[in-house]
């Protein structure tokens, strides 16, 4: 690993996040209603790889009752409310498994 | 609101910090955080460089791994103001975690300058709060800080974080559905075609939304 080889890393990471925000023209009309439902399908996508191993297989079971816990509190749209839930599904599998 | 986000990338900061420098050495794994600000590009570096893969495969893969930045700043886009060197230097701080922040923080406002506002002034603050923690946490790594048990709670905390933003950001049933669908196919993905599960969110988040409801009811 070189640090030619680590800048062209970093110029490859900057420019997709330059690109999208900053060369290409706003969105507009269905591309937008489209990038709209976008967001929690993103969302959604990341929390279950975060469950997924690389093996792959399930990760261990008190991430599991944490993200069940976020699961069963998230149709009340609360942020503090899926963070607490989650939480305590982590303590009640470590007290309990 | 990214305060639990900022300490567990501190935590990660120090796993990267711990796991890079044997590889790359203290010098160039501290570079790499201040550079790159990316934790599954660094990752994903550091593993391909102890699998003894050449620059060509590490850079086609950093590359496959930020597709999903250009869906995330297309997105982010809509909500940011006119300025193009502003929207320039925000872009070093489009993360997961400051999208997600900045799009929650940007729904709960109407059109507008204030929306536009509130959507900067989150993605500066969220980004700036992740980075000091990302390299906070790569020097500690690098002096050799442990993190056991910290580790797996860090670990419990993503997919709490990501599901509470899918909660905010889903504010109907169709696009609640719609996420419900993307994590599905995105388990699909990772169990069959594990090697490509980096690209699940934006594969996954684009078929779920190209299609339009069955009643083509407005989501919003």
């Amino acid at each position: 690993m070189t640090p030619l080889l680590m800048a062209a890393v970093a110029a490859i990471t900057y420019g997709s996040r330059l690109a999208a925000m900053a060369v290409l023209p706003r969105p507009s009309g269905r591309v937008e209603t489209v990038l709209e439902r976008v967001v929690p399908a993103i969302f959604a996508s990341i929390a279950t790889l975060s469950l997924i191993t690389d093996q792959p297989g399930l990760v261990e079971a008190p991430v599991l009752l944490a993200a069940a816990g976020a699961l069963l509190a998230a149709p009340r749209r609360s942020f503090a409310l899926c963070l607490v839930a989650g939480l305590a599904g982590y303590v009640i599998a470590e007290l309990v498994l | 609101m990214a305060a639990p986000a900022a300490a567990a990338i501190a935590v990660f900061g120090v796993l990267y910090g711990a796991a890079a420098r044997p590889l790359i050495g203290p010098e160039l794994t501290m570079i790499s955080s201040i550079i790159v600000f990316s934790g599954a590009t660094q990752f994903t570096t550091i593993g391909l460089v102890a699998a003894g893969a050449g620059g060509a495969a590490i850079l086609a893969t950093v590359a496959l791994l930020n597709v999903r930045h250009l869906l995330m700043g297309a997105v982010i886009r809509s909500s940011l103001g006119a300025s193009r060197l502003k929207r320039a230097l925000l872009a070093w701080f489009l993360l997961d975690e400051s999208f997600g922040f900045t799009m929650v923080a940007a729904n709960r406002m109407s059109p507008g300058p204030g929306r536009i506002s509130v959507a900067e002034r989150t993605l500066l603050v969220t980004g700036v709060c992740c980075y000091g923690a990302w390299l906070a946490g790569t020097a500690l790594g690098i002096l050799g800080a442990g993190v056991q048990g910290l580790e797996e709670v860090s670990a419990a905390l993503f997919p709490v974080l990501f599901i509470a933003l899918a909660a905010l950001t889903a504010r109907t049933l169709s696009l609640a559905a719609r996420a419900l669908m993307a994590a599905g196919i995105t388990a699909v993905i990772a169990f069959t075609l594990p090697d490509w599960s980096a690209l699940a969110p934006v594969v996954s988040g684009l078929l779920v939304a190209i299609p339009n409801d069955p009643k083509a009811r407005p989501d919003r």
